[in-house]
C-alpha cells in the first residue's frame, strides 16, 4: 500500500506519514546543512522579507489609520473595522456576493471536476487527449483573456443570449443584468475546473481495482460503490480540492472585475470582496480602510480553513493504520 | 563539538549572505541610475490616458518637442482612463510620480488639494504662458487660489446623434429643442428602428449636472457640497424614467453597460441613435457606429439656456516632487502654446486652448474637425462659465450616481428611495 503514496502529492498529505519520516532522520545531519541552507535561500528570504512579510506589517499598521496615500497615515484605532460593520452598505454587499460565489461556485466546481475526473478515469486509447483538452481551460486560470471572452459570450446579442432565444428563453445581456450577472462569473470559475480534476484523477487511480472488484461481485450497484468506496478512499483528496477552491474562491478578482466592467457590475451585482477593496484603496484614496478590508479577508479564510481542517476528522479518511505496520 | 560545528557553519553561512546582499544590492542599484548624468541633459516622464491613436498623435508632438530641445529627453506612457488613475495613485503614493501628468477636472482637487501638484502661479510654472487662453477657461485650473493645472484643450457636452434616424422622426436636434420635444423625437426614432432613441442618461453625471444647470442650479457648490436637493435628483430620475418607460432610452441591461469609451458605449454598438457625451468624441463615436453622426446642443429647457459651458476637457499638471520643473513647465507650455502641436494633435481631445491658434486651425478644418469648430463656434456666446472644480470624492460621485440609478432602471428600487440612497452616501463621500 505504500506505494499508492509516492506518485502524487496531493495523495501524500497523510500529515503523520511526514511527521514520522522528518523524525527518522539523523538530527546531526540536518542541523549542518543549515546555514548553507539559509545562505542559498538568502535572495527569496530577501524577497519574502521585502515584498511580502514586509508590507503586511506595514498594511497591519495602515489598517489602524485614515490613509489617503499622498499625506500622513493618521491613527483611528478600531475605526476603520467598526465602520465596515456599521455604516458601509457596499462593505455588505461585497461580503454578500462573495459569500454567495464561495458557496455556489466550490461545491459545484468539486461535484464538475470530480465526474468529469471520473469520466476520463477508464483506458480509452484518446483519454489523453480529452484530459488535456478538459484541463486547458484552467491554463488561462484567472486570465483578462477568458474573461473578456466570458463577457462577449454572455453579453447582450452575444452567442448565449442568441441560443437561449433559439429555444424560446428570451434572456437580457447576462453580463449587465443584476439577476444573471453573478451567475456568469460562477460559471467561468465552474468552467476552470481542470486543476482539482486532475488531481481528483490522480487520487481515482490510486483507488485499488481490486476493492471495487470485491464490491461488485458482492452485488453492489455503480452508486453505492460510489457512495461507499470511491468517496471515503478519495476523502483526503476532496478535503485538499475543497481547501485550495475555497481560499482561491474568497480572493476571486479578475473575472469580476473585467466582467463586471471594473465597478462592480450592473447595481453591484458583482462587488465582490477584493473588488471592492481594490476600488477603495486605488480609487477612492482610502488605503487605510482598504488595509483593513484586507486583514478582515485574512482572517475570514484562516478561519473557514480551520474549521474545514477542523471538520476533517468526520469525514476524511486515511488508511494510514495498516500502514504503519 | 556539535557546539563549534554549528558557530563554523553559521560563519560560513554569514559568509555566504556577506556575499549575496551587495550583489544583489548592485543589481538593484544599477537598474535605478540610468536616467541621471550626462552633460546637462534631463529626462523627464509623461503620462496621460486615452486610446492607441490619441497616443500616436500626443508622441509625435512630444518628438517635435525633443527636436527643438534637445537637452530634454522625455519618456512618455498611457493607458485607459479607469486604468490611468490606478496607476497614477499608486506611483504617488509610492514617492515617484510623473514629472507631467494629464488631470481631469474631477480628479483636480483631489490631487491638488493633497500637494501632488506643483502650483504653476510661482517657481518654474511662471514660464507656462496663458496670456492666449480664454481666461474663464483658464481659470479652471485654479483650485483654492493656486493654479495646479492648465487646460490642455476645450469642449463642451453635446449630444451625438443618429443624424438620419432623427431625421426620420422629424426632428433636427442641430437647431436645438426643448426636452418634449426632444423625448418625442427619441420615442419616434426609437420606434422606427432596432436602435432605441438615446442612451439612458439617468446614470450620467454630466447630463445631471447640465440639466441643473438649465434650472439656475448647480451639481457642486464652491465650497464642495452637493448643489441639489434630492427633490432635484427626484426630478431628474423621473425625466429619465418618462424616456424609459416610453422606450424612448435605453433598456435597463444596455444602460448597465454603459462605459466612457466611445467604443463600447451604447451608441458606438448602435443600440441607440443619440448618445450624452463631449463633441470633441464625434469622431470616435463616428468610427465605432460607421452611420453618419452629427453634434448637437442639448434639449434645454423652455427658456431656450442649454446650460452648457466651455468646459477643459483635460488639464496638464506638473508634479510637486518633480526634480525637473523647468524642463516639465518647458514641455507643458510647449503643448499648450505650440502651433504646429495644435495642428498635429487636431480635436482629438477637444479644441486647441490656446486661441490664435484655434483661429489658424478653424481656418483650415475640414471633415468631423471642421464640424466640431462650426459647432462650438455657434455655441460660444451662449456659453457660460466653467462650474467651480469639483471637490475631492467627485470621481467617486460619478459611480454612485450610476449604481443607484440602475436600482430603478432594473425595478430594483423606488426612485424616492434611490434619492435617498445617493444623497445619503454622496453627503458621506463629500465629508
Amino acid at each position: 500500500m505504500t506505494t499508492l503514496r509516492t506518485p502524487d502529492p496531493p495523495v501524500a498529505p497523510p500529515a503523520s506519514a511526514t511527521r514520522v519520516r522528518r523524525r527518522d532522520r539523523p538530527v546531526g545531519r540536518r542541523r549542518k546543512s543549515q546555514p548553507e541552507a539559509f545562505a542559498f535561500l538568502t535572495p527569496w528570504l530577501l524577497g519574502a522579507v521585502a515584498l511580502t512579510v514586509g508590507p503586511m506589517v506595514v498594511s497591519l499598521y495602515l489598517s489602524f489609520t485614515d490613509y489617503d496615500l499622498f499625506t500622513s497615515p493618521k491613527w483611528v484605532g478600531f475605526g476603520n473595522f467598526a465602520h465596515m460593520f456599521g455604516g458601509d452598505d457596499r462593505y455588505l454587499q461585497s461580503v454578500k456576493v462573495t459569500l454567495i460565489y464561495v458557496l455556489v461556485s466550490v461545491p459545484l466546481k468539486l461535484a464538475v471536476s470530480l465526474l468529469v475526473a471520473m469520466l476520463l478515469n477508464t483506458r480509452r486509447s484518446a483519454n489523453g487527449f480529452y484530459r488535456a483538452a478538459f484541463y486547458a481551460p484552467s491554463l488561462l486560470g484567472a486570465s483578462v483573456a477568458a474573461a473578456l471572452v466570458w463577457r462577449a459570450l454572455f453579453m447582450g446579442g452575444g452567442p448565449v443570449n442568441e441560443l437561449l432565444a433559439f429555444f424560446g428563453w428570451h434572456t437580457p445581456s447576462w453580463v449587465d443584468d443584476p439577476q444573471f450577472s453573478l451567475a456568469s462569473i460562477v460559471l467561468l470559475g465552474v468552467w476552470q475546473f481542470g486543476a482539482p480534476m486532475v488531481i481528483f484523477l490522480a487520487g481515482l487511480k490510486q483507488i485499488p481495482a481490486e476493492l471495487h472488484e470485491a464490491a461488485a461481485i458482492d452485488g453492489a450497484g455503480a452508486f453505492r460503490r460510489f457512495r461507499h468506496i470511491t468517496l471515503p478512499m478519495l476523502s483526503p483528496v476532496i478535503f485538499f480540492n475543497l481547501v485550495m477552491e475555497a481560499i482561491h474562491a474568497f480572493q476571486a478578482f479578475t473575472p469580476a472585475f473585467v466582467i463586471g466592467g471594473g465597478r462592480g457590475g450592473p447595481a453591484d451585482a458583482d462587488l465582490f470582496y477584493t473588488l471592492y477593496l481594490f476600488e477603495v484603496g486605488f480609487q477612492d484614496f482610502r488605503m487605510g480602510y482598504a488595509s483593513a478590508m484586507a486583514w478582515v479577508l485574512l482572517v475570514v479564510i484562516a478561519i473557514v480553513t480551520a474549521i474545514v481542517f477542523r471538520t476533517a476528522k468526520l469525514w476524511v479518511f486515511y488508511d494510514d493504520a495498516e500502514d504503519k505496520k | 563539538m556539535g557546539r563549534t560545528t554549528e558557530r563554523r557553519t553559521r560563519g560560513r553561512g554569514v559568509a555566504a549572505l556577506a556575499v549575496v546582499v551587495p550583489l544583489l544590492l548592485t543589481g538593484v542599484a544599477a537598474c535605478g541610475s540610468d536616467s541621471g548624468g550626462g552633460g546637462g541633459d534631463v529626462t523627464i516622464t509623461f503620462v496621460w490616458w486615452g486610446s492607441d491613436g490619441r497616443a500616436n498623435l500626443t508622441k509625435k508632438a512630444v518628438e517635435l518637442f525633443q527636436r527643438k530641445n534637445p537637452k530634454i529627453k522625455v519618456q512618455t506612457s498611457f493607458s485607459a482612463y479607469a486604468a490611468y488613475w490606478e496607476k497614477l495613485a499608486t506611483q504617488t503614493a509610492g514617492g515617484k510620480p510623473p514629472d507631467v501628468l494629464n488631470v481631469d477636472s474631477r480628479y483636480l482637487a483631489e490631487y491638488g488639494g493633497r500637494n501632488v501638484l506643483a502650483d504653476l502661479n510661482s517657481g518654474a510654472g511662471k514660464a507656462i504662458s496663458l496670456a492666449d487662453v480664454n481666461p474663464e477657461l483658464a481659470a479652471t485650473g485654479v483650485y483654492q487660489g493656486k493654479r495646479y493645472a492648465v487646460p490642455w484643450a476645450q469642449n463642451t457636452p453635446a449630444m451625438i446623434y443618429d443624424a438620419a434616424a432623427f431625421m426620420a422622426a422629424g426632428a433636427d436636434p442641430a437647431k436645438g429643442m426643448t426636452w418634449d420635444q426632444f423625448a418625442d423625437a427619441a420615442r419616434k426614432a426609437g420606434a422606427a428602428g432596432t436602435a432605441r432613441g438615446v442612451t439612458d442618461f439617468g446614470i450620467l453625471d454630466t447630463t445631471l449636472e447640465i440639466w441643473l444647470r438649465q434650472q439656475g442650479k448647480q451639481f457642486y457648490t464652491p465650497e464642495g457640497k452637493l448643489g441639489f436637493t434630492g427633490d432635484d435628483l427626484r426630478r431628474y430620475w423621473e425625466l429619465a424614467g418618462k424616456f424609459r418607460d416610453t422606450k424612448a432610452a435605453s433598456p435597463a441591461d444596455v444602460t448597465a453597460s454603459y462605459n466612457t469609451s466611445p467604443e463600447q458605449a451604447p451608441l458606438g454598438k448602435k443600440l441607440t441613435s443619440s448618445e450624452f457625451a463631449y463633441d470633441n468624441l464625434l469622431p470616435a463615436y463616428q468610427k465605432a457606429n460607421g452611420k453618419p453622426l452629427n453634434v448637437a446642443p442639448y434639449p434645454s429647457g423652455a427658456d431656450g439656456d442649454t446650460g452648457q459651458y466651455r468646459r477643459p476637457s483635460m488639464f496638464l499638471s506638473v508634479s510637486a516632487r518633480s526634480q525637473q520643473q523647468e524642463a516639465a513647465a518647458k514641455l507643458v507650455d510647449f503643448l499648450v502654446n505650440d502651433p504646429e502641436v495644435g495642428k498635429i494633435v487636431g480635436t482629438d481631445r477637444g479644441l486647441a486652448p490656446n486661441l490664435k491658434v484655434r483661429a489658424q486651425l478653424a481656418a483650415t478644418a475640414t471633415g468631423n474637425d471642421k464640424t466640431l469648430y462650426d459647432y462650438e463656434a455657434a455655441l460660444e456666446p451662449k456659453l457660460g462659465a466653467a462650474p467651480p472644480v469639483p471637490p475631492k470624492g467627485a470621481g467617486a460621485i460619478q459611480k454612485l450616481l450610476q449604481r443607484t440609478y440602475e436600482e430603478v432602471a432594473f425595478g430594483r428600487m423606488s426612485v424616492d428611495d434611490a434619492v435617498n440612497r445617493f444623497m445619503t452616501e454622496a453627503q458621506k463621500g463629500l465629508s
